[in-house]
């Protein structure tokens, strides 16, 4: 029974407890989330136990962030490095994209070692085995695809990206529209160039049904790939996108019907005063599906500092409804992320969804902000360090500032003080 | 004559002419602006700058960055080496915050290295002064702060901070209402703390009339300070603020009567759902004076990363219509900045402006998008780096994160979404 069927049966799971509990509301208002579609939990029922997070309205925002191998660095143990980073550095979930070397070996690693909910996105797979053994990405057959699937969801994993809302009408729109960047989903990429060539429509969207199946009988949640994505910012919310969003939405009717828990994947590059148009219309279109969005990246112009635009998208999108932030590295658009990349990237996009939770009235980000508060105004350092984003970080950069309310500047009838004395600070 | 009665009086004057001409406007409309009050050009009549800057309505967004001495390790060589680089990084303004030390010669030192207009708040240099002429800031005597005040102006400084709008009805207000953190403006605090010692009006305020004589014999531009910024986010907006906002709005229309330049400085810690009010506050108040805003950060607990905090709120904040973007670096509630964070919050802060501009439709903001973007679907590495925003960092990072790679690009390696598209697009299958 999935988490989603349970929910509507009027049942509480353990996993619903743990949510409620780490969120600090009560179980039934995870239930009746579960239940009406707008919060998921991702957990495999072939998975081991782990440190479950919901995902949806009302809850806190989540982080993901993305490891893997790749054909041109295939270092199992740096990526075994980086899922430690990135549970040690807070992130919520985990997706291990590889695409190199032993990819099967490479998620096992993944799946044992994590303790927190973790994703993939079989097409990856499937399009390197299929070049690797039948010469071409164009080669690979349906049943190739839906075995990936199949073969991910039997080993545990507890979400899948898989690019279900991409038919020939949005290639159409694509080609329609004449976008500045076309494709910039890397699966949406092998979809688009399989379908153009076998001149067949999107397995993945015309037997859904079978995916379905599949991802009920382990309670895969399905993360509905977007394939259309913009890429600049001059491609946001565009006829290709908005024709991807329809399409998703239906296919969120249909997964709710089937009982298979479903979020929807979002931008991508998108200018601040789209962010907020793009969130509403996911909402409404999809029905309140939790919305998992990477970045959004406010500007196209800063390769190098990408988990800052992202953080500035990702911010505005928490505010307006996104409830799963993907993070975005500093070494995006120009190369492979190393661990400081991906420790740099999570501390950004956990910024972002604080700051959002913060602007939304959550009671535990609230806290959070008034104690680290009054531990400046009580000059308490070692609080203050403690209750940093990153109190690693935080010890070893401080120690050049002020100490108190006064400085060297004064001398002992320090002006500042008095002033803090009156307020009772001092 | 300033900036600002030449306009009134119909003039273009070079300033506003080269103003025009870096932003691609008709001269006439930053000429109205400045008119107006919503733009402002500092450049003290005294410096002889021959490069100019405008701040305000319909202008690209502009990034200010700090630098200054600051306790017995800070050396000037050092703060100069942070000038030069946070104007390469892009700064359009450098303020000098120097509180301890050789304040005059720094000032000297950043006046020369910056090509920028430069700011200062001298209420710093008042305070260290007193402390070691007459014992204690609290025995600073009212001329003792209008002495610095137009010293440093005639001295060629472009724009003076100057905390006229934190009066003891404000203080008292803070007081009263619980303010969890009254003394975050290095400055107010010790301004405040003269008021009570003192029992006195806060002088910046009751001779007001004063300052303006000095920076309309100079044409320095007035940066009115908030003592009440809020620093923390659970203060912002609180009464002391709104307060504090009132009094300034009064005090830019006495400086515009004045024939003065004003603009005005804002927060400090803002939650995101503040950000937009607290900027229409502003304008509403103060007459769309040009808004100078701290950050704002958009939540306390960054510490250590403040700069993208910054980013966040300033992003929005200059999309709500704030003109002036204070950087914050990285060392924020922790440190003073070294080279590395004063260029990395310049970047920042910029990467905000920018996206702010963008969203608002500022003329050139979409297009450099659309450049970069092309260039990256047809895998132009040179132009891509070229255009980055920062070229330096994004080559370094490029050859670092990209050198063990065998196709040239690492982060898809053999299976280049952009490449795999193409073929079946008809773009051309440039290999990168």
């Amino acid at each position: 029974m999935t988490q989603v069927l349970a929910a509507r049966a009027g049942r509480i799971t353990p996993e619903m407890e743990m949510v409620a509990k780490r969120e600090n509301i009560d179980v039934e208002v995870i239930q009746a989330g579960l239940a009406a579609g707008t919060i998921v939990i991702p957990r495999n029922i072939r998975r081991k136990e782990f440190n479950y997070c919901g995902i949806g309205q009302g809850l806190r925002i989540k982080v993901n962030t993305l490891i893997g191998t790749s054909s041109d660095r295939d270092d199992m143990e740096m990526e075994a490095r980086k899922l430690a980073i990135a549970e040690e550095m807070g992130a919520d979930a985990v997706m291990d994209l590889s695409t190199g070397g032993d990819i099967d070996a490479m998620r096992r690693q993944t799946l044992s070692r994590a303790n927190v909910a973790v994703g993939s996105v079989p097409i990856y797979q499937c399009g390197i085995e299929a070049i690797e053994k039948r010469g071409s990405i164009v080669a690979m057959t349906e049943d190739d695809i839906f075995e990936a699937i199949e073969k991910h969801a039997a080993e545990g994993v507890d979400f899948m990206a898989i690019h279900c809302a991409l038919n020939f009408d949005v290639i159409k729109r694509l080609k329609n529209t004449g976008r500045v960047t076309d494709v910039v989903s890397r699966g949406g990429a092998f979809l688009t160039g399989w379908m153009l060539h076998n001149n067949k429509e999107n397995p993945l969207y015309e037997e859904f049904d079978r995916l379905l199946e599949i991802l009920k009988r382990y309670d895969v949640t399905l993360s509905l790939g977007d394939a259309i994505r913009p890429g600049s910012t001059a491609d946001s919310m565009d006829g290709a996108q908005i024709q991807g969003m329809i399409i998703g939405g239906e296919l969120v009717a249909r997964a709710r019907e089937a009982g298979v828990q479903i979020m929807v994947e979002g931008p991508g590059h998108v200018p601040m005063h789209h962010v907020k148009a793009t969130m509403l219309l996911q909402k409404r279109l999809c029905n309140g599906a939790p919305y998992f969005v990477l970045g959004t990246l406010a500007t196209d112009v800063a390769p190098g500092y990408d988990h800052i635009t992202s953080a500035i998208g990702a911010a505005i999108g928490g505010t307006a409804g996104a409830d799963f932030i993907c993070n975005v590295t500093p070494a995006e658009h120009l190369g492979l992320p190393t661990e400081q990349d991906i420790k740099d990237g999570i501390i950004a996009a956990r910024i972002a969804a604080h700051a959002a939770d913060l602007a939304k009235g959550n009671k535990q980000a609230m806290a959070m902000d008034l104690r680290m508060a009054r531990a400046r105004v009580a000059l308490d350092l070692d609080r203050q360090i403690s209750l940093s984003i990153d109190p690693k970080l935080a010890k070893t950069s401080s120690g050049n500032g002020e100490a108190g309310h006064c400085c060297a500047v004064c001398g002992p009838q320090c002006a500042a003080q008095v002033a803090a004395r009156f307020f009772g600070i001092a | 004559m300033t900036q600002r009665t030449e306009a009134l009086a119909g003039t273009i004057t070079p300033a506003m002419a080269q103003v025009a001409q870096k932003e691609g406007v008709p001269p006439d409309v930053v000429r109205q602006g400045v008119a107006e009050g919503t733009i402002v050009i500092p450049c003290n009549n005294r410096r002889n700058s021959s490069v100019f800057t405008g701040i305000g309505t319909g202008l690209r967004t502009k990034v200010s960055a700090s630098v200054g001495l600051y306790g017995d390790g800070a050396a000037i060589g050092v703060e100069v080496q942070k000038i030069r680089t946070a104007i390469a990084a892009g700064a359009d303004s450098i303020m000098d915050l120097s509180v301890s030390g050789d304040i005059d010669s720094m000032r000297g030192q950043t006046l020369a290295a910056a090509t920028t207009p430069v700011g200062t708040l001298p209420l710093y240099q008042a305070i260290a002064e007193a402390a070691v002429r007459r014992g204690s800031p609290v025995n600073m005597t009212v001329d003792d702060l209008f002495e610095v005040i137009e010293r440093q102006a005639a001295d060629g400084v472009d724009f003076l901070a100057l905390h006229s709008g934190t009066t003891m009805d404000i203080v008292q207000r803070a007081k009263n209402e619980g303010r969890i953190d009254p003394l975050v403006s290095y400055g107010g605090s010790h301004l405040i703390g003269w008021m009570i010692h003192n029992q006195k009006e806060n002088p910046l305020y009751e001779q007001y009339d004063r300052l303006l004589e000095i920076a309309r014999k100079y044409d320095v531009t007035i940066s009115l300070a908030d003592g009440m910024r809020p620093g923390c986010v659970a203060d912002s907006l609180d009464g002391a603020q709104v307060h504090e906002l009132v009094i300034l709005g009064e005090l830019v229309r006495r400086a515009r009567e004045a024939g003065v330049q004003i603009m005005v400085k804002g927060p400090g810690h803002v939650p995101l759902n503040h950000i937009e009010a607290t900027v229409t506050l502003q304008k509403s108040l103060c007459k769309g004076a040009p808004y100078f805003v701290f950050g704002p950060v958009v939540t306390d607990i960054a510490a250590g990363y403040d700069h993208i905090s910054g980013a966040i709120g300033g992003a929005i904040a200059a999309w709500a219509g704030a003109e002036l973007i204070c950087y914050v670096t990285a060392a924020e509630h922790l440190g003073i900045p070294d080279v590395a964070q004063v260029h990395e919050g310049v970047i920042a802060a910029r990467i905000g402006a920018h996206a702010a501009d963008l969203a608002k439709g500022l003329k050139g903001a979409r297009e450099w998008d659309l450049q970069l973007s092309r260039a990256r679907k047809n895998l132009d590495w040179k132009t891509q780096l070229a255009l980055a925003i920062d070229p330096g960092r994004a080559t370094e990072l490029r050859k670092q994160r990209s050198e063990e790679s065998s196709s040239a690009c690492a982060m898809c390696g053999k299976y280049c979404a952009m490449k795999v598209v193409s073929q079946y697009l008809g773009a051309s299958g440039r290999s990168c």
